[in-house]
């Protein structure tokens, strides 16, 4: 190890030699290379963690740049996982980086994190978040929690005892996924680069202090933190019997970890309001599915129109954009397009319906 | 009673952070119907209840001044 390297913070008081061999020997997974991660392995690579997993199994897009400060624009298209690795390498030659560039499940996720000693949660989903949640606990591994929303975020120390009490979990706080469209994700809220950029780097400095025993950890304890006025909340989370935890393998094997943010039959019911954001969207198609005879007529340039009659011809002849939001007069017809859509597309592309169709949102669709 | 609300989120848009005079609510389960009816969203979002910084697992007793925190889960990154 090069001590010059890390001279700034061994010399710290209250830090030192030892606690950089804290963190030499430690093995920190980061779980989401995305707004979260990238900061977070950034500052973790940077401080001498000996050993970091970077698991993602997506690649770089353009809309990641403004937030996912690892990537740069040639690296569009690209694993992450490759990317942050070989960037962060750069950066610190001395620490070992693993890349896992899968999608964590429940058949591998167990083996995985047994290979680490922290976790840092920074995915951008719930069923995500209570996958690793219950392995953490399972396996009994210290879970930093990092999550964010709007202009507001969240962090927690999960699974590490403090003096007072056992160690508690996330599901003592939220024992159940909330259901779909109740919480609102990044991709349809927004979030402003920076805020992901501070919690991320905030989960980063939480993993040091555990590692290293500095200070006080966020154990036990859940921050809110409030980027357009600086306020911090700190909520003391006690154990609450309150929900079902997987107490083994087997039991973990059997649970439900389907996709809260999606309807289980692949496509989702949107309101205008999620249809606004939507049409925000760099890969958007609006299609109208109505006969061409019907009214109130629709701006062809803004709704492609697809009656039902044509939809299967339309879907052979393929289109490129990833998100296909379908409309009808009454949001029937569009459920049974969409279902249609969903049969040909699978996960490939985002298949939404307006529910109750033009006639319910008649004000939206007049509006000049 | 009064007590001080403070919300988190999505609930933010709905219920802002305000001194909220609770009447003759007196504990955390009356107080949740009472917010529920007052904040009629409430409903149909998943959120926990935090009284003076603390978890609230169970039904608690409310005192004068209180401050309850209301916080959604947040799952974005």
């Amino acid at each position: 190890m090069s001590a010059e390297r890390y001279n700034r913070q061994i010399i710290l008081k209250g830090f030192g030699e030892a606690a950089q061999q804290q963190l030499l020997k430690a093995k920190v997974l980061v779980i989401g290379a995305g707004g979260l991660g990238c900061p977070a392995l950034q500052y973790l690579a940077a401080a001498g963690v000996g050993h970091l997993g970077i698991v993602d199994d997506d690649t770089v897009s353009l809309s990641n740049l403004h937030r996912q400060i690892l990537f740069t624009t040639p690296d569009i298209g690209k694993l992450k996982t490759e990317v942050a690795a070989k960037r962060l390498q750069e950066m610190n030659p001395q620490i070992g980086i693993v890349t896992h560039p899968i999608r964590l499940q429940k058949g591998n996720i167990l083996d995985i994190l047994s290979r680490y000693d922290y976790i840092l949660d920074g995915t951008d989903n719930f069923e995500s978040r209570y996958l690793i949640n219950d392995a953490c606990a399972i396996l009994s591994k210290p879970l930093i929690f990092a999550a964010v929303s709007g202009f507001e975020g969240q962090l927690a120390i999960f699974n590490a005892a403090d003096n007072l009490a056992g160690s508690t979990n996330y599901r003592d706080i939220f024992p159940v996924p909330p259901d779909k469209g109740e919480i609102p994700n990044c991709a349809e809220n927004g979030v402003l680069g920076v805020l992901p950029g501070i919690i991320g780097t905030m989960a980063a400095a939480e993993t040091i202090k555990l590692i290293t025993k500095t200070g006080e950890p966020l154990r036990n304890k859940i921050l809110n933190y409030n980027l357009l006025t600086h306020q911090q909340y700190i909520i003391n989370i006690s154990q609450s019997s309150d929900y079902v935890l997987p107490k083994s393998v087997a039991e973990f094997l059997n649970m439900e970890y389907q996709d809260t943010c999606e309807a289980p039959h692949g496509y989702e019911e949107i309101d205008t309001i999620a249809l606004s954001k939507l049409r925000e969207q760099e890969s958007v198609i609006l299609i109208d599915v109505r006969e061409k005879h019907e009214v109130p007529v629709l701006d062809k340039q803004v709704f492609t129109q697809v009656p039902m009659s044509e939809l299967n011809a339309f879907i052979t002849k393929g289109f490129s954009q990833k998100h296909v939001v379908l409309i009808c007069q009454h949001g029937i017809r569009s459920v049974a397009a969409a279902e249609t859509l969903q049969e040909k597309f699978g996960n490939s592309k985002k298949i939404y319906s307006l529910k109750g169709g033009i006639v319910k949102s008649r004000d939206y669709f007049m509006r000049p | 009673m009064e007590i001080e609300i403070i919300s988190f989120g999505k609930i933010a848009e709905f219920v802002s952070n305000q001194k909220i005079d609770i009447a003759e609510t007196t504990d955390t389960d009356n107080l949740k119907i009472h917010l529920e009816t007052l904040f009629p969203e409430l409903k149909a979002i998943k959120y926990k209840f935090a009284l003076n910084n603390q978890l609230v697992q169970a039904n608690s007793a409310i005192e004068q001044n209180d401050i309850l925190a209301i916080m959604p889960p947040f799952s974005g990154g």
